[in-house]
């Protein structure tokens, strides 16, 4: 491990505080995105908006359809549109071919808006993008909101700020006329495999209209009338806490901040929701729902545990809520967890992380594909969770891997979700494979090298 | 052949200067090259008797990657090459990247290959040093040889200093030197002696003074260099003297330059105290 990572690791039982919440050490190859990225996941399932990238190819072409999004309707967001900025436009400047893929665009895909996102390239050569933007919002009556996203701005989290900054542009301009007393906004979640379609429909059966989701299965002109809503339902903490800070403070819209991830967190959240309503049919109606849906999945939940009973998984993700649920519901599979790590997590979220976890579990700030390859070996571990990045790292020690990130086809999130993420817990593990991997073949080769 | 690059504070009068030398250089029957790297396209205007010239980036932008070198490199007074690299409209873009793109695209194109016969080639690069881009032609393999055009007011020596600081960065990794200050005269108060006090500081020397004249002016508006328009007059024989001493010169430094303070007690010592 370099030197200068030492601080952003620790074990559980450690009584020291954990270093983080800080650019990334050079050297170290960093698993979390560049600033651009960032803002890109954040803001692209809204699909009936134009997301153009204003800058080289290569921007457009790896960040496309990045996440898997789902949408009900319009999928314009699974397309990355470009402006192709090469060698001439360095020089002569972007802004012109910017607006001439505007017009081109708009007309034919007819969007409700467009998101102008900005690279370190055009950022260097100082396009106005602003201005661009400006004039294509006069010339055809949709909003076209530039995204700040220039790479070089800062970490991944700056990202999330400029896409929420976006966001915030479009919030306050549709007409709220209609939206109830019981109205929420989902921030956060981006429906991979279809998970807020499952969150929607536990509100919506606790008597709660959903005004805007942000941004999965997001729609621009629910998006308009977001600040008519009385709560909003922040999932992703790293994304969206600012937009639900923001909102807080300009429309006094209070937030909470949930996971819909296991079936303690999903329930939790649920009832916490309720409770912020203080309307006793609406809990009685959250207390059936949750009896119901967990009654349902205890049972196989029960069965695939007496495999689990005792495995070892490690994790790392990139917000610390989805580090909390994936504790508890390993947990409730009975299983132990060996690591824990999160790319953008805050020195209260590993506090907390400490208070979940076992005291030799080793908790990692932005760690790299070294280091967590140590810690898998050397704890021996049957399984990892993560995202596309951290999947080569597993694969390549023979150990057995689950996405729980951009990639998942089925959807983990709700009671149902906690049921299929256990079968896909179940059917990694106890795969007859990691009996015939080479590290299984070897006998030694788990060794304690980088234990902290 | 020689490569030359002539910077100074923007309006010292460097592509005059610089025209009027190559004039004189090509007087003496060298083979020059001039190519112009500032976006306004107008170093090499008064060797072609106007601006007739279609820049490098404009031809690659209108044209593609299939230009011909005969486009963009066109003959002036007595037989000068005269390129303009050209570049984007003030306020947009990278004229930076034009200029490394541009003298990148001269090279593909054998500009400076051996069969050309050169003697000479000059930059005439705009105003300081302000980012990669205008540095591009003192990076390694590119001139070798810098003059900085100077006057005995203030502000063109911080930028003939701040000049100085990068090519002392360049020089570190690459063959560039320092060849000398050229003084043009804006009639300053001991103008030659603070420019010479000057270039002793920096450890090279003032190469040659180039007094006021307004032949100059009038040579301009005909868009000739003095040595075509008044061939006779004694300000020709000014720049036929510069051309001399640089086609002679040598004397190359890495230059040490000047902090604020010791800048500012030259010029009370021979600007404002005299």
């Amino acid at each position: 491990m370099l030197d200068a990572r030492k601080s952003q690791v620790i074990t559980a039982g450690d009584a020291r505080a954990i270093v983080c919440d800080r650019p990334s050490v050079a050297g170290s190859v960093t698993q979390r995105a560049c600033t651009f990225c960032g803002s890109r996941v954040v803001l692209y399932p809204i699909g009936d908006a134009l997301h153009l990238v204003h800058g080289p190819v290569g921007c457009a072409a790896y960040t496309w359809d990045i996440r898997g999004a789902l949408s009900s309707g319009m999928q314009l967001h699974r397309n990355s549109f470009n402006t192709d900025i090469r060698e001439n436009e360095v020089i002569f400047g972007g802004e012109k071919k910017l607006a001439r893929a505007l017009r081109e665009l708009i007309p034919i895909h007819k969007p409700k808006a467009a998101f102008v996102y900005a690279t370190c390239l055009t950022g260097v050569i100082g396009d106005d993008v602003e201005a661009v933007c400006r004039g294509a919002t006069a010339e055809f009556g949709i909003p076209v909101i530039p995204v700040q996203s220039e790479g070089f701005r800062g970490t991944k989290k700056h990202g999330y700020s400029a896409a929420c900054a976006a966001l915030a542009q479009l919030i306050d301009s549709g007409d709220t006329t209609g939206i109830g007393p019981f109205s929420v906004n989902i921030l956060g979640d981006f429906n991979i495999a279809g998970e807020i379609w499952t969150i929607k429909s536990y509100l919506q059966r606790m008597g709660l209209e959903v005004v805007a989701s942000m941004t999965g299965d997001g729609r621009v002109d629910d998006i308009r009338r977001a600040h008519g809503a009385k709560l909003n339902i922040v999932q992703c903490a790293g994304s969206m806490t600012s937009l639900a800070k923001m909102m807080q403070e300009k429309y006094g819209i209070p937030y909470v901040q949930v996971s819909f991830f296991g079936l303690e967190d999903c329930a939790s959240a649920l009832y916490e929701v309720a409770k912020h309503f203080a309307d006793l049919a609406m809990l009685e109606r959250t207390r059936a729902l949750v009896r119901e849906e967990t009654a349902a999945v205890l049972p196989e939940m029960a069965r695939l545990r007496k495999d689990l009973e005792g495995k070892v998984a490690a994790l790392y993700v990139g917000g610390a809520f989805k580090a909390f649920s994936l504790v508890k519901a390993l947990r409730q599979l009975g299983m132990r967890v060996a690591m824990a790590g999160t790319q953008t997590g805050a020195q209260q979220d590993y506090e907390h992380l400490k208070e979940l976890c076992d005291a030799d579990t080793i908790l990692a700030d932005d760690s790299n594909p070294l280091e967590m390859a140590a810690w898998l070996a050397a704890r021996d571990v049957d399984l990892f969770i993560g995202g596309v990045k951290e999947r080569p790292v597993a694969y390549k020690l023979g150990i057995g891997f689950c996405d729980h990130n951009h990639e998942r086809k089925i959807g983990l999130a709700g009671f149902v979700g906690m049921a299929a993420f256990a079968r896909e817990v179940h059917a990694t593990v106890t795969s007859p494979i990691w009996k015939l991997v080479p590290r299984r073949q070897r006998p030694g080769c788990s060794n304690t090298e980088g234990t902290p | 052949m020689r490569k030359i690059a002539i910077y100074g504070k923007g309006g010292i009068g460097k592509s005059t200067t610089t025209q009027n030398t190559v004039a004189g250089l090509a007087e003496m029957g060298k083979q020059v090259m001039v190519v112009g790297c500032d976006p306004k396209a107008d170093s090499t205007r008064l060797l072609l008797g106007g601006l007739a010239q279609k820049t490098v980036l404009d031809t690659l932008r209108d044209e593609g990657e299939d230009v011909e070198l005969d486009e963009v490199l066109k003959p002036g007074f007595c037989k000068t090459r005269c390129v303009e690299s050209g570049g984007p409209e003030p306020g947009v873009g990278c004229a930076g990247r034009g200029i490394i793109t541009s003298i990148n695209m001269l090279e593909q194109l054998g500009a400076y290959d051996a069969d050309k016969q050169l003697d000479y080639t000059f930059y005439d690069v705009l105003g300081d040093v302000v980012c990669g881009g205008f540095a591009m032609p003192i990076r390694d393999g590119k001139a070798e040889e810098i003059y900085i055009v100077v006057s005995g007011e203030m502000m063109a020596m911080y930028a003939a200093n701040n000049i100085c600081k990068g090519i002392v960065k360049f020089a570190e990794t690459g063959k560039v030197r320092l060849g000398g200050l050229i003084c043009n005269s804006r009639k300053c108060d001991n103008e030659r002696e603070l420019i010479e006090a000057l270039a002793a500081r920096l450890g090279t020397q003032m190469i040659h003074f180039v007094p006021r004249d307004n032949v100059v002016q009038h040579a301009e508006l005909n868009r000739k260099t003095v040595i075509e328009y008044a061939p006779t007059a004694k300000q020709a024989d000014e720049y036929r003297t510069l051309a001399k001493k640089i086609d002679q010169n040598q004397m190359f430094v890495v230059p040490k330059p000047l902090n604020m303070e010791e800048l500012e007690s030259l010029l009370v010592k021979y600007g404002l105290a005299a």
